[in-house]
């Protein structure tokens, strides 16, 4: 659409008598040219030679004084004054209003995505439990029995071996809580290489002594000859750094 | 700019965004009677045409900070106002059907109104009213009628042709034409 259309648009506007779609296009045309609103402004002068073109005809004297007197009312200072400050009152009572409602429901939203993954975690393990006393109660299950040795006598533990599944369970019980900068190690040693053990994971024990870990993709899945545990540095070595077994047992 | 009262008389909605007490009351009795009739004309009912004319100058009252004299002058701002609402006040009454019936009553103006507009104004004014009736009598009447059932009653296009029993674009043209003799009228005031 050219100026020129628009400047029709403006004329027909200027008496109300653009259509709404005319309308909205001179409105927005308006708001970037200079001089259509221009012409706007011309037109809408013009229109206003139509009604002074009637003869005035004096209003009643009683609305003069109304619309002076109603008028007067405006600035009286007190009504103001309580006017305003009824309106900041209201409007604070508001604002905080809205403030706690949204700390609130930051608040509510936070705990239900901490419950999610909550609820998550749980289900993660109670998958995890029960698979694992699928396998524990499965015909083909060996069990292998691990003492306590000279560091820790007391110690004991005990393997459930899936060999179908090349996975295996382990329950320690009052094994001596690792440092910090330690690792407890699980090794297996293998039937055709002794010398060689096989890491099958590292694992960390609090003061209660007992803990379980659970090896997947065992490395040998058969022809284990034992399992011992070591105390290495934290992350664990890629094989023993001593021969100070805190458990150890034969398949 | 409309050579009339509000450009020959010191600008008053300045002062009026001021506050100033005076120069409302000086503004009302320079324009009510030119609005009062302009009510009167588009809602033929003197107790609507009050109230709307009230309201008129309250608008003017509190929007005044929002007249720009470059675009155009008072009483337009004015009559703008006034004509808005004296619209949306017969569209929402459905009055229409009522002012027809009334059509030809003449409005009777009583000799206890009162007119605080002075002699030299209404001089003025009177002069400015004879030469816009000159520019709306040079318009051709199916123009002139066109351009009045829209801006009076403030009919769409499409009424004002159903009711001249004309096409639409038959309509719209006559208003275009009306009003661009008008607006050129109104360039060689000046």
């Amino acid at each position: 659409m050219g100026h020129e259309e628009f400047e029709s648009i403006a004329a027909l506007d200027a008496i109300g008598a653009a259509t709404a779609d005319e309308a909205s296009a001179l409105r927005s045309h308006l708001s970037e040219c200079i001089p259509c609103r221009r012409a706007r402004d011309q037109y809408s002068e013009a229109a206003t030679m139509i009604a002074l073109s009637l003869e005035p005809v004096a209003p009643p004297g009683e609305i003069r004084e109304r619309v002076i007197a109603t008028k007067g009312r405006r600035f009286n200072p007190w009504w103001l004054a309580v006017a305003a400050t009824l309106f900041l009152a209201l409007w604070g009572w508001r604002e905080i209003g809205i403030r706690v409602a949204r700390e609130n429901d930051a608040s509510q939203r936070a705990e239900i995505a901490r419950l999610r993954a909550e609820n998550m975690l749980l289900a993660q393990r109670s998958e995890k439990l029960s698979s694992e006393m699928t396998g524990l109660l499965s015909h083909d299950t060996r069990t292998i029995a691990l003492t306590g040795q000279e560091v820790a006598p007391a110690a004991s533990a005990k393997v459930f071996l899936e060999p179908n599944l090349r996975r295996a369970i382990v329950f320690f019980h009052a094994l001596p809580a690792n440092p910090t900068d330690k690792s407890y190690q699980l090794w297996i040693i293998r039937a055709d290489q002794p010398d060689k053990p096989v890491s099958a994971g590292t694992f960390n024990v609090s003061e209660s002594g007992d803990t379980s870990i659970t090896i997947d993709n065992l490395p040998v899945a058969t022809e284990i000859k034992g399992l011992a545990v070591t105390l290495e540095p934290k992350g664990g070595v890629e094989q023993p750094t001593n021969t100070t077994f805190y458990v150890a047992g034969n398949a | 700019m409309l050579t009339n009262t509000s450009t020959t008389a010191a600008a008053l909605l300045p002062a009026v965004a001021r506050g100033d007490v005076s120069s409302f009351e000086t503004l009302y009795d320079r324009y009510s009677s030119t609005i009062y009739a302009l009510l009167l004309r588009i809602l033929a009912n003197a107790d609507d045409a009050q109230e709307v004319l009230q309201e008129t100058f309250m608008k003017a009252w509190t929007s005044a900070k929002m007249f720009d004299a470059v675009r155009g002058s008072e009483v337009a701002w004015l009559i703008s106002i006034a004509r808005s609402r004296g619209i949306d006040r017969l569209r929402s009454k459905k009055i229409r059907v009522e002012r027809e019936d009334e059509a030809g009553r003449e409005i009777s103006v009583h000799s206890s109104f009162v007119d605080h507009t002075t002699g030299a104004e209404k001089a003025i004014q009177s002069q400015e009213r004879t030469a816009v009736r000159g520019a709306l009598a040079e318009l051709p009447d199916p123009q002139r009628v066109a351009l009045e059932l829209a801006y009076f009653e403030g009919l769409s296009q499409s009424e004002i042709a159903a009711k001249l029993n004309e096409p639409l674009g038959t309509i719209k043209t006559r208003m275009q034409l009306g009003m661009k003799k008008l607006r050129d009228r109104l360039q060689a005031f000046h």
